[in-house]
């Protein structure tokens, strides 16, 4: 079956197999971003009966002058730059210690992977709380510290901070997970070997255990820096339909979506649309072209 | 054979997005359809013309309005009125921007009375002078004054009508009655009095008044109270810098700074603040009693009154929602809104709407009706509102409202948060709301 010639029956056979899922891509996802890409480029627009009265680089002069989407870009960078390498690193640390212990590790898996399908409204209320500057838990807990009440949630020096922290806690569970499938699927044998050379606990774990889990940081931190960039209903959530005290939580997706929604700014929207996607696609091209060096497949 | 198992599930998964996506996308277009139907079906001789009506009243809310539409379908046979929640106001106003654009507006919806420049720019919405002023259902002129002046100036723009009021509120004050006789307090009637009191109080740990996370319909309230709107109605000047300006937001921003009054920061709304006993009276919407009374604790007693006076000057902001008409309905289908619309500016149901959801009365007259007068003398905390509508005040609204309201909410937020002087923060709100105001001309 497998070495079949490809003719023009089994080809359109493969294609009435791809239809449904093309014609969804194409219809929910391709035509939606050639449409963004085209209305990033009219400038006298408008939305609702599609009339373009020209086209041009207005809407990107625009951001380049708006201090609004600097902020937006520098609060993304800093988000993406904090909340990736360490989620990476803790989930990776948590699934090596989950997988040590055999005892109870269902029931641990368990409690971190529930964050993952926790609504992240439902998550944000309970932050809000958390970080509440009078009666919240991690004021709480930093008074035995002897650490001062922060207003996590209203004052803009740390409420970039505190999205960061919460974010972290959400993205742990599904990326512990993966890692935790990737342990697995390392061979004992190499370990056995690794033994016999006299290799001791940490020199296993670096020598064997990360190279050979590779492929699976690279995915976690290529679906991190994705996620990361897109950040928008966590922020929603956890300062109330605001981008934070100050603006300080605002970000791409988010200024987007104020430009979108609230000063129906369609065009101006697109165009920061278009400029998340290269700032992604150029991270993503760098995070490739680095795995073809240092993953081991 | 396994192989062959899991290819036949792919199958039927494939199969079943596919008719999933199919019933959704013939659902769609059905939708589509049944909507111009009955406009079709609609035209005189005994038939039934349907109305869609799409709302963002939820909760207690929704069913008293349903109750309400249902009485109207019931009151008459020509005109039906099928209402729509579509959740909370947020996602209601995306609702009509998405049906804006795909052709399948409702005929009429609820909507701020501050999008209504936007929406009569883009050739949305119907001027109602037609059915309102002129027509054989008209408001008469005994109508028009008995409705309070401030919701009829407010569902103007241009010089044309575009929106009836209806779920109104105003800001109100609350009062801590027993913290107030525990600290010796007398009941303030001005701000100047309030100021009196913060330095009283301000020893025992008591803020004397508290805001919502932004104070910006106090802000505006006292700005007028100073003498001028934040923007000039018809001129569209804008006064968000001027020296009276300045003075309003002054006034909140020293209490705040010297600790006699506290905004809600995190908690959004002040009552959690004033039931705590942290603020001894709070500045709030009067749509927030029924919130109150859940909230406080019930050793606590507590009242209600209008806010205060300024230079001896009274003035509160009305918020809430209007109903506008679309352009895209038939005929038959603006005449049956109309109605409605009508019906619910009346007196009977205006007042059992008020009584319902806590909303105030569009009408002055409604304040006669006995039932609603029961119901004051048994709910003495809705007075409040109901006394403050004579000198209530809706703001100036124009082209790009949100995005000066935003810009708005920003200013206080950047006074509140990052300590900006309410010089710097309206100075720079000057230049956005004059700059959103000429690029819209």
């Amino acid at each position: 079956m497998l070495n079949e010639k490809p003719s023009l029956k089994s080809s359109a056979i493969a294609l009435l197999y791809l239809l449904p899922m093309l014609v969804i891509s194409i219809t929910f996802h391709i035509y939606p971003i050639i449409s963004s890409f085209a209305m990033s480029l009219y400038t006298k627009y408008d939305f609702y009966t599609d009339k373009v009265g020209g086209l041009g680089f207005d809407n990107f002069v625009y951001l380049w002058n708006d201090p609004d989407f600097h902020l937006a870009v520098k609060n993304t960078l800093i988000f993406v730059i904090a909340v990736v390498p360490i989620t990476v690193i803790l989930s990776l640390v948590i699934a090596l210690l989950l997988n040590q212990i055999k005892f109870l590790s269902g029931f641990f898996r368990t409690i971190y992977f529930l964050p993952f399908v926790t609504s992240t409204i439902a998550i944000a209320m309970v932050w809000n709380w958390i970080y509440h500057s009078d009666y919240g838990l991690m004021n709480y807990f930093l008074g035995w510290f002897g650490i001062h009440p922060i207003h996590w949630l209203t004052d803009p020096n740390y409420s970039l901070l505190a999205l960061i922290i919460m974010s972290i806690w959400k993205n742990l569970g599904f990326n512990i997970i993966l890692f935790l499938v990737g342990i697995n699927n390392i061979d004992d044998g190499y370990y056995k070997a690794a033994e016999i050379d006299g290799a001791n606990a940490f020199q296993r774990f670096w020598n064997v255990t990360l190279p050979l889990l590779s492929p699976i940081t690279f995915l976690v931190s290529i679906n991190g820096v994705i996620g990361s960039f897109k950040v928008f209903d966590e922020i929603f959530a956890l300062f109330q339909g605001t981008p934070g005290p100050g603006k300080a939580d605002l970000t791409i997706v988010y200024y987007l979506y104020q430009k979108f929604y609230t000063e129906y700014k369609y065009p101006v929207a697109a165009a920061s649309g278009v400029v998340l996607f290269f700032l992604i696609l150029l991270v993503t091209l760098v995070q490739l072209w680095y795995s073809r060096k240092h993953v081991h497949y | 054979m396994i192989q062959k198992m899991k290819k036949n599930c792919l199958g039927k998964v494939l199969l079943g997005a596919l008719t999933v996506s199919l019933v959704a996308l013939l659902t769609a277009c059905g939708a589509g359809n049944s909507n111009s139907s009955t406009s079709d079906k609609s035209s005189g001789d005994g038939k039934v013309t349907t109305i869609s009506f799409w709302h963002g009243m939820t909760g207690p809310y929704q069913k008293a309005l349903n109750e309400i539409i249902s009485d109207f379908n019931k009151s008459q046979s020509q005109y039906k009125v099928v209402g729509t929640a579509q959740g909370n106001y947020t996602t209601l106003q995306q609702k009509i921007m998405a049906a804006a654009k795909s052709k399948s507006l409702p005929v009429i919806a609820q909507t701020t009375y501050t999008t209504v420049p936007d929406y009569s720019k883009q050739g949305f919405i119907e001027p109602l002078d037609a059915y309102m002023i002129d027509g054989s259902n008209k408001l008469t002129s005994a109508d028009l004054k008995d409705i309070y002046p401030a919701f009829l100036n407010s569902s103007k723009y241009e010089g044309k009508y575009y929106s009836i009021p209806m779920s109104k509120s105003t800001r109100i004050m609350y009062y801590n009655k027993t913290l107030m006789d525990k600290l010796g307090v007398k009941m303030p009637t001005s701000w100047e009095d309030i100021q009196k009191i913060g330095q009283q109080i301000k020893s025992k740990g008591v803020a004397a008044v508290g805001f919502d996370k932004s104070f910006d319909m106090e802000f505006e309230g006292l700005a007028r109270q100073a003498g001028n709107p934040l923007v000039s109605p018809k001129s569209f000047k804008v006064n968000v810098d001027s020296k009276k300006s300045l003075e309003a937001a002054n006034l909140i921003m020293d209490m705040v700074n010297d600790g006699t009054a506290k905004t809600a920061g995190e908690d959004i709304y002040g009552d959690k603040n004033f039931t705590s006993g942290k603020t001894l009276f709070y500045a709030g919407s009067s749509a927030g009693i029924t919130h109150m009374k859940q909230g406080a604790p019930k050793d606590l007693e507590w009242g209600t009154m209008p806010l205060p006076s300024y230079k001896s000057e009274k003035a509160t902001e009305l918020a809430g929602n209007d109903i506008v008409m679309f352009k895209s309905a038939t005929a038959d289908q603006k005449k049956a809104a109309w109605a409605f619309m009508k019906y619910l500016m009346s007196k009977p149901v205006t007042a059992k709407w008020a009584e319902l959801t806590g909303y105030v009365p569009l009408r002055k007259s409604a304040l006669e009706d006995q039932s609603f007068q029961d119901y004051l003398k048994k709910d003495p905390t809705a007075k409040a509102a109901v006394d403050s509508l004579p000198f209530g005040f809706q703001s100036t609204a124009f082209v790009g409202f949100s995005e000066y309201r935003n810009d708005l909410l920003t200013a206080v937020d950047a006074m509140l948060t990052k300590h900006e002087s309410t010089r710097k923060a309206l100075g720079t709100l000057q230049n956005q709301t004059e700059t959103i105001i000429k690029s819209n001309q």
